[in-house]
This record gives structure tokens, sequence and C-alpha cells, in this order.
């Protein structure tokens, strides 16, 4: 498929529809400025009528409300595959009423001051990219306390993009490493939450607002928010977006906690489930108690996962991460194909060294379950289901997830590697 | 054996309940505000009891979540556009072959609930396919404001046709004789209209009568003919589905679907090579939702406009079912890649989905030691090679047959 236009529909205004198109058109809905989420349709399914976008919202809504309003037990939790879990009291259900005005309050909650967060955006050579973030920042409803943007190259090319920026405070780290840059961020940084975001996303307007107020929520020293696609132009795009999964899952929040840690223990707990580090936050003491992001991971080393690493050590150490779909940003894919191609291996050759990693640090051998038979087993489903329905291109993708399996391994074999990892402490609650 | 069959309504005091006798399982029907909400079964030991509140529990489990959906339904519909043409006329029509107990059943059902429906007419028609004697003439006279009609040349789109042409209204809603229809199947059928009056044609909800047999259990537990408990609709193409509209068989059961009358005149009744009863028992209700579809017109799903259906009695009946399943599905294909070559990708492309789809299954019934799902997935498949080999182009030599005979 070649371009898939993105709408975005307000339930909240009056009549919303989907206007017909000449080719397929992902719907995202809204309550305002409360993500619903997103309605996939081809070209021969529009116009989409207000009674059908209300029926298909419906559900959507009424998740909403049980996530959110307290009346309805608390937030979901994480469960199985990271899926979010509630069981809904029908007493509660029974006094329901006004669901809709339950909805408005929930989207025009006034946003808590946001000048106790710090934001950082590592970025390496892409300009353009840049200065289209930065100016999303800029046009944030509430300003956070402080920006920084690392950049990573070796010449220093960002410099000239900030400068047109007079509120972001620039850092050159010519070390390369995305871990290695956001470890700078953080030893820049000093207010006591700090958010991170990368330099291909543009941020939703209440991005830092939203971010703090996920805090005040619940007892976490982590938050991530939703990920949605900035535009669906080229086939790598849509690609990545349907055929892998984008980043998209849930449009609920969802707490991980020491719960979702135990019950996923056995297999390796699915921590890439939390969230992406495109939109990712953390109180700043929680890395003073578990470390700083590790450089083996993350792009520009093993590739990826050295977002999911970080949430792993959090959890095992007792801590909670809380999903917050009310923090919206919306990524640019890689657009060209052999972009894609090389993304994917670096993604699964990072999933598969982080899963070293985890293994060696807390001793939990699910992890290791994981690269050897979860890993096999999702290929193998996905070949079948790829033979009955021949998306096209998902071979090619399949071959570079399996490359990039294999590539992992040689971090298995490498001793001196692993030896840098060093062991948490027997107290550990999740040791 | 049997299971208890419970129909709660989940806004008020929920009943205790006790299994009696043979019963060792419970199935809730599950409604708020009188509108269906869900259906859920479990296995339960003989005897088994459950006061108001583990009712209430069990109840939460399965359902709150689509309770307060419905809510929120209710709040949002004003804000849709109310449908600018008056409400349709609809016929009724029931085609019937020697089922006479269960067509009154039926037609008491349709009794219950035709006063004040909201639509601008209503006609009950019976068509009676090749009858053996006078048993459903005689229980249709029973009932006032049903006509009867017979039609001669047996076979099920045979008499769908036969009902088409002495219909008058603008819908035309068809039941098959082994339904019985919910309180609200005529509300349910016009809401559905009001939400979309340009659709094409309907589909309907269709839950089990009884669940008194190994064969109806395992029928319904496997998910029966349950399309759910969320409206749908339906085009000429669907994202997350390659095939569609060759993929007819997820918009509903033909024991339940309505239509616009003058669209299925246009586009020439139902085919009556298909659904001929044996040797060909299936496939009609699929052909004509394609057709429909490729005409550009929508079809609704509506989960209110609700039949109970009685499922095959015996395993043997139920494996027959299966086998007519795959025969009719692969005669529909063989079918439409002959009259409508532009789909021919996808109608390739479903066949050999179906194909390992099917393999899968069978092997994965095998690794599990699952010999009942085994045998039923191995009549399907046996059913749907035999469509593959021929089996539409001879059933349209048959029907050329019976069309002669009858002329």
């Amino acid at each position: 498929m070649t371009a898939m236009a993105v709408r975005h529909v307000d339930l909240a205004a009056p009549d919303p529809a989907v206007a017909a198109a000449d080719g397929p058109v992902l719907a995202v809905l809204w309550w305002r400025d409360l993500v619903l989420g997103a309605v996939p349709f081809r070209a021969e399914q529009l116009p989409c009528p207000t009674a059908r976008v209300l029926d298909l919202a419906a559900p959507m809504i009424a998740d909403q409300v049980i996530a959110r309003d307290p009346r309805f037990g608390g937030l979901p939790h994480g469960g199985y595959d990271g899926r979010p879990e509630q069981s809904v009291g029908l007493y509660a259900v029974l006094g329901a009423s006004d669901l809709l005005g339950v909805m408005e309050a929930l989207a025009t909650r006034p946003a808590p001051a946001t000048d106790g967060l710090s934001v950082v955006i590592c970025t390496q050579d892409r300009a353009d990219s840049l200065s289209r973030c930065l100016a999303s920042l800029a046009a944030q409803r509430q300003a956070p306390g402080e920006i920084v943007v690392v950049d990573n190259s070796a010449t220093g090319s960002a410099a000239a993009t900030c400068r047109a920026f007079p509120q972001v405070r620039y850092v050159h780290e010519p070390r390369p490493g995305l871990s290695v840059a956001r470890n700078r961020g953080l030893s820049e940084v000093r207010r006591d939450l700090v958010a991170f975001t990368d330099d291909d996303v543009e941020l939703h307007p209440g991005w830092t607002g939203a971010l703090v107020a996920a805090f005040d929520a619940a007892e976490v020293d982590a938050v991530t928010g939703v990920v949605l696609p900035a535009v669906l132009d080229t086939p790598a795009q849509n690609a990545f977006e349907h055929q892998l999964g984008g980043f998209t899952q849930h449009f609920v929040p969802i707490l991980f906690d020491g719960r979702f840690f135990d019950e996923t223990l056995a297999a390796g707990p699915q921590v890439w489930r939390i969230g992406a580090g495109a939109n990712m936050a953390f109180r700043r003491s929680v890395f003073d108690r578990v470390g700083g992001f590790d450089e083996r991971l993350g792009a520009g080393a093993a590739g990826c996962s050295e977002d999911s690493e970080i949430w792993y050590r959090i959890l095992a150490a007792g801590g909670a991460c809380l999903y917050d779909p009310r923090a919206v940003v919306f990524h640019h894919h890689r657009a060209d194909w052999g972009g894609l191609r090389r993304q994917v291996r670096a993604y699964i050759r990072g999933h598969v060294a982080a899963l070293v990693v985890q293994a060696d640090r807390h001793g939990h051998q699910g992890n290791l379950r994981r690269i050897f038979l979860q890993f096999p087993q999702y290929f193998l489903w996905v070949a079948f289901e790829a033979l009955k329905t021949r998306p096209p291109g998902r071979f090619a993708i399949l071959w570079d997830e399996m490359v990039g399996w294999a590539a992992g391994l040689r971090y298995v074999a490498d001793r001196t590697w692993r030896a840098r990892t060093p062991r948490q402490a027997a107290e550990a609650p999740h040791g | 054996m049997p299971y208890r069959i419970i129909d709660i309504e989940l806004s008020g005091p929920l009943p205790a309940v006790r299994l009696e006798g043979e019963e060792d399982g419970l199935a809730v029907v599950a409604r708020w505000r009188d509108e269906l909400v869900g259906f859920s079964m479990q296995p339960a030991a003989r005897g088994a009891a459950w006061t108001s509140d583990e009712l209430r529990a069990l109840a939460e489990g399965a359902f709150a979540r689509r309770v307060v959906t419905r809510i929120v339904a209710a709040e949002l519909a004003p804000r849709a556009p109310p449908p600018a043409a008056p409400a349709p006329s609809l016929t009724i029509a029931i085609c019937t072959k020697d089922r006479a107990a269960r067509l009154a059943r039926l037609l008491a059902s349709l009794d219950a609930v035709r006063g004040g429906s909201g639509f601008a007419d209503l006609e009950v028609i019976v068509v009676d396919n090749a009858p053996s004697d006078e048993a459903t003439r005689d229980a249709v006279a029973r009932f006032d404001g049903v006509r009867y009609h017979r039609e001669p040349r047996a076979g099920l789109d045979f008499a769908r046709n036969a009902a088409l042409s002495a219909a008058h209204g603008d819908l035309l809603a068809f039941l098959d004789d082994d339904v019985v229809v919910d309180r609200n199947w005529l509300a349910g059928l016009l809401s559905a209209w009001r939400r979309r009056p340009d659709a094409g044609g309907f589909t309907g909800l269709v839950l089990p009568y009884r669940l008194d047999t190994p064969a109806q259990i395992h029928f319904e537990a496997k998910g029966g003919f349950g399309r759910g408990f969320a409206p749908d609709e339906f085009h000429g193409a669907r994202w997350g589905n390659m095939f569609h509209p060759v993929s007819a068989g997820i918009l509903g059961a033909g024991c339940n679907m309505a239509f616009d009358r003058r669209l299925l005149l246009d586009i020439g009744g139902f085919d009556e090579a298909l659904d001929t009863g044996a040797p060909l028992p299936g496939g009609g209700d699929l052909d004509i939702f394609y057709r429909v579809l490729r005409t550009g017109r929508v079809m609704a799903y509506e989960p209110r406009y609700a039949v109970y259906h009685e499922h095959r009695e015996t395993l043997p009946q139920l494996r027959r079912q299966y086998w007519s399943w795959g025969l009719g599905f692969m005669a529909f294909l063989q079918k439409s890649r002959g009259s409508d070559p532009a789909l021919r990708d996808r109608q390739r492309g479903m066949v050999r989905w179906w194909m390992l789809e099917m393999t899968g299954k069978m092997l994965g019934a095998l690794v599990r030691r699952r010999w009942r799902d085994l045998r039923f997935l191995a009549a399907e498949f046996q059913g749907g090679l035999q469509g593959l080999a021929g089996e539409y182009e001879r059933s349209q030599a048959r029907s050329r047959r019976i069309r002669e005979q009858a002329s």
C-alpha cells in the first residue's frame, strides 16, 4: 500500500464523521485532547457517517471512563503481553449516568504545573526533523522547566538548529550511542522529573502537562505515553505501522508494577510493552537507585531496547511504571524501505541483547527462554500467517527479524561483553 | 447433560439459580434495560446453585464492560442525524419444508412481537417448499395475518425466490423455520435501518434456543453462529481482511437476514444452484451477501436483531452441518470464480487461506488429541474438497432439470 491518510476526528465536536477518500484512511478518534483509538478504513469503507462513528466510539469511551474514573475501581493493571486487565463491578455500573459528562470532565481536567519537568532530546544528524520537534515543544501549552538537546553527531550538526530556539540548552556528546547521549542528558538536567523524546517526533500541545499529571495519578517512577503515526505516506511507513504493529497498542492507562513483573517472570517480562523511548519520563531520583541507561544497548550500540531494559530494572527493584496515553506524540516512521529493514534488524538484535543483559543482571532465566523458545515460535507463527494472507513485504521483514535475532545471539556467546554487567544486590525484591 | 439457559435483566435484582435433574451447565442471556448485551455458557456440577450475589459476580466478569458501552451508546445516539426517509414497510418470509411444529413455534413468537412495530406496514409469508403433506398449510391457517405460498421446486433458494416474487415490503426479512425470534427482533431491525437507511441488507445475532445435547453444547461452545454483540458494517473491501468480500461468511447467517427487496430483484434473486438441500445444502447466503456487497451497497450487522436457533441435535447431524459449510463455501467460491473474474485474486487467495487454515487446525486438533474436533474439521475439509471438485456445476445442471420439470 502506498499511502494512507491520517485524519483526526473529535467526538466532542458536532457531527463527527470520516469523509470519503481515494485511498485508505487512519481515523484517530479523540474526545478533545484525550485520544480514544485509531480506526483504519479502506477507501471502499468510506464515507463513514456519524451514526457509525458513534458506534465505533462507544466502546472506546466506555473503556476510558472505566479506566480513568475512580468509581470503577482504579487503573487497569498490565497482564500477559502487556494487556490491560481490570475487573468492573456491576454495582458501580448501576449507578452510572451521564457518562459523556464524565468523559468531558476527564478530557478537560486542568493540567498541573510543569516547571518541575526537564525534557531531553537526543539527536544525530537530523536537522529538519529536530527543528520540527523543537517547534512542537515550543508550542506546548505549558512550557517545561528546562529543555536540553544532546547532539550525538560527530560534527555537532544540530548546533545551528538549536540556536533558533532560545529556550533550548545545547550540549554536544561526541561519544556515539543513544544510551551515552541519554546518560549525558541525565547529567545535565536538574528538575525532579525528566522526559525523553526523539528527534523524529512531533509533540501534542498537551504533552508536558499530561506527563506531569501521570506522575500525580499513581505512585510510579516512570511514565510512558502513546506514540501515534504522524504520517503514513510511504510503503515502508505503512509496513511498520500495520505489519509490525507500529508503536500503538492500547489507548487506556495501564499500570505496570510488581504484579506484572512476577506474573510474566517465567517467560521473561515483556517490558517492551510498557512504552517507547520516543515518549517516556522518569523521576530523576530513580536513576540514583537503579543506575543509568546501559551503554551497551540502544541505537549506535546493540540497537534499541535501552529504554525497556531500564523499565526492567525499575520493576525488578520494586518500582512501577504507568503507561498513560493522555501523553501523545506523533512519530515519523522511517520513510524508505532500506531504512526500515535496517531498523528491524537493529531492533531485534537490540532486543536479544537486552534479554541477555536482563538475564545476567538479575539471574532471571525467563529472558533466555524468550530468546531460544519464544522467538523461534514467533518466527514460525509469522511465517504461517504470512503464507495464508501474503501481506506484501512481510517475508522480507521476517527475514530481517531473523537476521537481527541471529546477530543478537552473538551477544549470548560474547563473554567479555556480558561480563560488563554488574550483578544486582542479593537483597533486591525480585532477584 | 442439558444446560439451563436463563435470561437475566442486569439493571434489576438477579434471581438465585439451582440446576435441576441432569442439568450440568449454565448459559446466561444477559440484557440491559431489555436490550441484549451478552451471552455466556459454562459447565457446572449437577445440582449446582448460585445465589443472587454469585450470579451477579458471574455476570460482572462477563458483561459489565458491555453494559457501560451500551449506556454510552444510548447517550451518544441523539447526536446521530435521524433518517430523512419515512420508516419502510416489511415483509417477513419463512421458507419451510415439513417442519410444521417448529414453524408454529416461530409464528407464535412472531405474533408476540408484531404489534406496534414501527414499520409502515408488516406482512408475513410462509413458503411451503415441496411439502410431503398439508401439515404446514394447516399450521399456517391457525394464525391470523400469515400468507401461505406453495413452492413445488425443492430447494431453499427456489423457495426464497418465490418469497421474493410474492413480497410487497420495502424490506424483506428471511427467517429459517428452526428459529424463534427475540422479543426485540423487529425493533432491532428497525433501529438497524435507522442507523443505515441506505443499506442493501442486514444480518442479525443468532443465539442458541436450547443446549440439551452434546452436539448443541459443542457447537455453541465453539462459538456457534456468534457474531458478537457489537454492531458492524460490511462494504466492498474491509481493512484487515485481504479477501473481503469473498470472505462472505463473516457477515452472518442465512437464518436471520434482511434485504432491500428491490435490490434483490435487481441482482436476480438467489442462486437456485446453491442451498438446494442435499446434495448442496449451503452457500446460498454467502452468495447473496457477496453479490449485495459487489453492487456497492453496505450490509449492516445488528445484535439487537436477534433470533434463537435450534442447533443440530445429534453429533452425526452436526458433522453433516460442518460438511455442508465446507461444501457450500467452496461451491460458492467456484461459482464466483466463474461469474466474477474481477476478484479472481481474492478468490484464489481465499481458497489458499482456507486450505492452510483448515490444515493448521486439523494438525492442532491432532496434536492436542481433540478427536471430536478433528472429525468435524475433517468433515468440513472433505466438504470443501467436494465443493472445489465441481459440485457447483453439477448443482447447476440439477437446478436446470428441476426448473424444466416444473414448467
